[in-house]
C-alpha cells in the first residue's frame, strides 16, 4: 500500500469544499485526483468548476472541509510543499523587488542557502527568456515578464512536483510554446506537472492525463488517448484530382472536411481496407490512416452540453 | 527562523523603496533641523524644548512610518495574490505574519536611528553638549511604534485596511489617555487597561537626565508582553483564513 503511495505524486481523496454556514454552498464535491511521479496531469473545467479551489487545498490556501491531500506520498503540509513549485494564475508580485530579490526569497523560503539561490537563479531566468533582468524592479516587467518571472520562481528550488495554474496567460504565441517545452523538459527531468488550463490545445499537446471538474466534481478523468479517441471509427485523409469521392464508399463516410483537393473523412474500422483499396483503385493518394479522434475542445464542449442537458432534465422533473 | 528572516529581508527591501516612507523622513528632519530656529525659546530651558519637540517629532513620523507599513501590508498581498508564491512554501503561517512584523520593526529601528541621530547631532552643535537621554526616549518611540505595527499586523490578518487605520489609531488615542479616564492607580481597572503609558518618557528626557536602567528593562519586559500578545492573536487569526 505505501508503496503505491510513494508512487503517487499527488493524490486527493474525496476534497471538499463549502462555504456558508448549515451546509452552505459546496464549491468542491468529493473530487479525487490521483497524479503519478513524472507525468504532466491536466486539470481542466469551465469557470467555476472548482479547479482553483481544489488546487488551493491541496496547497494549503484554503481549508478543506473534507477530503485527504497528499504529495509525494506525504500529508500535505509545510514540510513536504517544500518540494513543490507553484505557479498561480496571473501572479503578482511586489513590484519594488528585483527578479532577483523575488528568487532569493522564494529560495530562502524554500531552505536553500542565498549561494545557492544566486548560482541557480542566472540559469533560471535565462531558461524562461528573462536573462539579465535580475537587477530589474518587477515594476517594469511586462504582464508577460511577470508571468515568465513567475514561473521561474516556482522552480528555483528544483522542486519535484510543480503546479500551474494557467501559466500561458499573458503570454504571447512564442511564450506560450516556450511554457510547453518548458513543461515538458520538467517532465523528461522526472518532475510531475499538474497543470490548470483553459487552454484545451495546450493540455492536448502535453498532458499525458486529464482530469475534468464541472461543478465541483469530477466528471471525467483518464488517459487523453482514451477520453479523445472514438472508439470503432477511423479517420483517412486522402488527396485526389476528382470533384468528388468514389461512390462505392460514401455511404460509409461521416465527419467529411474538404480543403482543396484534401479530404478528410472517418469510416467504421471493420472497413477501412475496403475504403483503402477503393480509393486506390481510383488512384487516390492515401496521406493517412489513423484512429479517429476528436479534439479536447470537442470533447469538452460535448460533456459541457450533456451536463446542461441533464441539469435541465432533472430541472424539468422536479 | 530563517523563513523568518526572509519575509523580513523582503519587507525592508519593499519597504525602503516606498516612497512615502522617504517623505515622511524627510520632511522629519527637515523639521527636526529648524527647531532651534523657532522663537519662544526661553533663557534656560532652550534644550529642553528643543528635545521636548524632537521627540514628538520623532514620535510622529514613527507612527505614520509604522502605519504606512504595515495597515495595508497583508491585506494587499492577499488582494493581489501575492502570497500564494510564499504561503505555499515550507512557510507557516505564524512565521509569515511574525516575518511580516519583524521586517516592519527593522524599518522602524532604521528610521528612528537615523531621527535620533540627526536630532542628537544638531542638539550637540547647537546647545554645545551631547543630549544622551535622547536616545533613551528614541528607544521608547521605537518600541511603542513597533507595538502599534504589531497590532495593524495582527489585525490585518482578519479584516480590510480601512478598519485597520481606524482601529489603530484608536489603539493609540486609547491607549494614551488611560489616567484621563481612570483617574489613578486606585482604579479596579488600571492595571488591565490597554496602555502605553510605560513607554511614555518623554517628560524625564526632555527635562531631566532620562530614566534609569531598570525603567528601560521594564519598558522592554513591557515591549515584548505587547508583541507576543499581538502577533499570537495575529497567528491565530491568519491560520485558518481562506485566502
Amino acid at each position: 500500500m505505501d508503496t503505491a503511495r510513494n508512487t503517487h505524486a499527488i493524490r486527493i481523496e474525496g476534497a471538499r469544499k463549502t462555504y456558508g454556514r448549515n451546509g452552505g454552498v459546496a464549491a468542491v464535491s468529493g473530487v479525487s485526483l490521483t497524479m503519478g511521479r513524472g507525468s504532466i496531469h491536466g486539470l481542466l473545467g469551465p469557470n467555476g468548476a472548482g479547479k482553483t479551489t481544489t488546487l488551493k487545498m491541496l496547497l494549503g490556501l484554503v481549508t478543506p472541509s473534507g477530503g485527504e491531500f497528499e504529495i509525494l506520498g506525504e500529508p500535505s503540509g509545510p514540510a513536504v510543499r517544500a518540494r513543490v513549485g507553484f505557479l498561480p494564475e496571473q501572479p503578482y508580485f511586489s513590484p519594488l523587488l528585483t527578479a532577483g530579490e523575488l528568487l532569493m526569497l522564494h529560495g530562502r523560503l524554500s531552505g536553500m542557502r542565498a549561494s545557492e539561490v544566486s548560482s541557480r537563479s542566472a540559469q533560471l531566468l535565462a531558461d524562461v527568456g528573462l536573462e539579465g533582468k535580475a537587477d530589474t524592479r518587477l515594476a517594469a516587467f511586462s504582464r508577460g515578464m511577470l508571468q515568465r518571472a513567475g514561473i521561474a520562481q516556482a522552480l528555483i528550488a528544483a522542486p519535484e512536483v510543480v503546479v500551474l495554474d494557467e501559466p500561458a496567460s499573458g503570454l504571447d504565441p512564442v511564450g506560450q510554446r516556450d511554457v510547453r517545452d518548458i513543461m515538458m523538459r520538467l517532465a523528461e527531468q522526472g518532475t510531475s506537472v499538474l497543470l490548470s488550463s483553459h487552454r484545451l490545445s495546450e493540455v492536448e499537446a502535453v498532458c499525458d492525463e486529464v482530469t475534468i471538474l464541472n461543478h465541483g466534481t469530477v466528471a471525467a478523468e483518464g488517459r487523453i488517448d482514451d477520453l479523445l479517441n472514438v472508439a470503432g471509427r477511423t479517420s483517412v485523409r486522402t488527396r485526389g484530382a476528382a470533384p468528388a469521392l468514389p461512390a462505392e464508399i460514401q455511404s460509409l463516410m461521416e465527419d467529411v472536411a474538404v480543403s482543396g483537393n484534401v479530404w478528410v473523412f472517418s469510416v467504421p474500422e471493420s472497413a477501412v481496407r475496403a475504403v483503402v483499396d477503393v480509393l486506390d483503385d481510383h488512384d487516390w493518394v492515401i496521406e493517412s490512416v489513423v484512429p479517429k479522434r476528436q479534439s479536447l475542445e470537442e470533447y469538452f464542449a460535448r460533456m459541457l452540453d450533456r451536463s446542461r442537458e441533464g441539469a435541465e432534465a432533472e430541472g424539468g422533473l422536479s | 527562523m530563517s523563513r523568518i528572516v526572509a519575509v523580513a529581508r523582503a519587507v525592508v527591501a519593499d519597504a525602503i523603496r516606498r516612497r512615502i516612507v522617504w517623505v515622511v523622513a524627510l520632511f522629519s528632519l527637515v523639521l527636526a533641523a529648524v527647531i532651534p530656529a523657532l522663537p519662544s525659546y526661553g533663557v534656560g530651558v532652550a534644550d529642553a524644548v528643543y528635545r521636548e519637540i524632537a521627540l514628538a517629532m520623532t514620535y510622529v513620523a514613527a507612527i505614520v512610518v509604522a502605519l504606512v507599513l504595515s495597515v495595508a501590508r497583508i491585506p494587499g498581498e492577499i488582494e493581489r495574490r501575492t502570497l500564494y508564491t510564499l504561503l505555499t512554501r515550507d512557510v507557516r503561517r505564524w512565521e509569515y505574519v511574525c516575518g511580516t512584523w519583524a521586517g516592519i520593526a527593522f524599518t522602524l529601528a532604521v528610521a528612528v536611528l537615523v531621527f535620533g541621530t540627526i536630532v542628537f547631532a544638531v542638539g550637540w552643535v547647537v546647545y554645545g553638549a551631547p543630549m544622551w537621554q535622547l536616545w533613551q526616549g528614541a528607544l521608547a518611540i521605537w518600541m511603542q511604534a513597533a507595538i502599534v505595527a504589531a497590532l495593524a499586523v495582527a489585525v490585518s490578518t482578519v479584516t480590510i485596511p480601512v478598519i485597520v487605520a481606524v482601529g489603530s489609531l484608536a489603539f493609540l488615542f486609547i491607549a494614551q489617555v488611560r489616567a484621563d479616564l481612570l483617574g489613578g492607580p486606585g482604579h479596579p481597572l488600571w492595571n488591565l487597561y490597554p496602555s502605553l503609558d510605560t513607554f511614555n518618557i518623554i517628560a524625564p528626557v526632555a527635562h531631566g537626565a532620562g530614566v534609569p536602567l531598570a525603567y528601560v528593562a521594564t519598558m522592554a519586559f513591557a515591549f515584548l508582553a505587547w508583541t507576543a500578545a499581538l502577533l499570537t492573536f495575529g497567528a491565530l487569526g491568519f491560520s485558518r483564513r481562506d485566502l
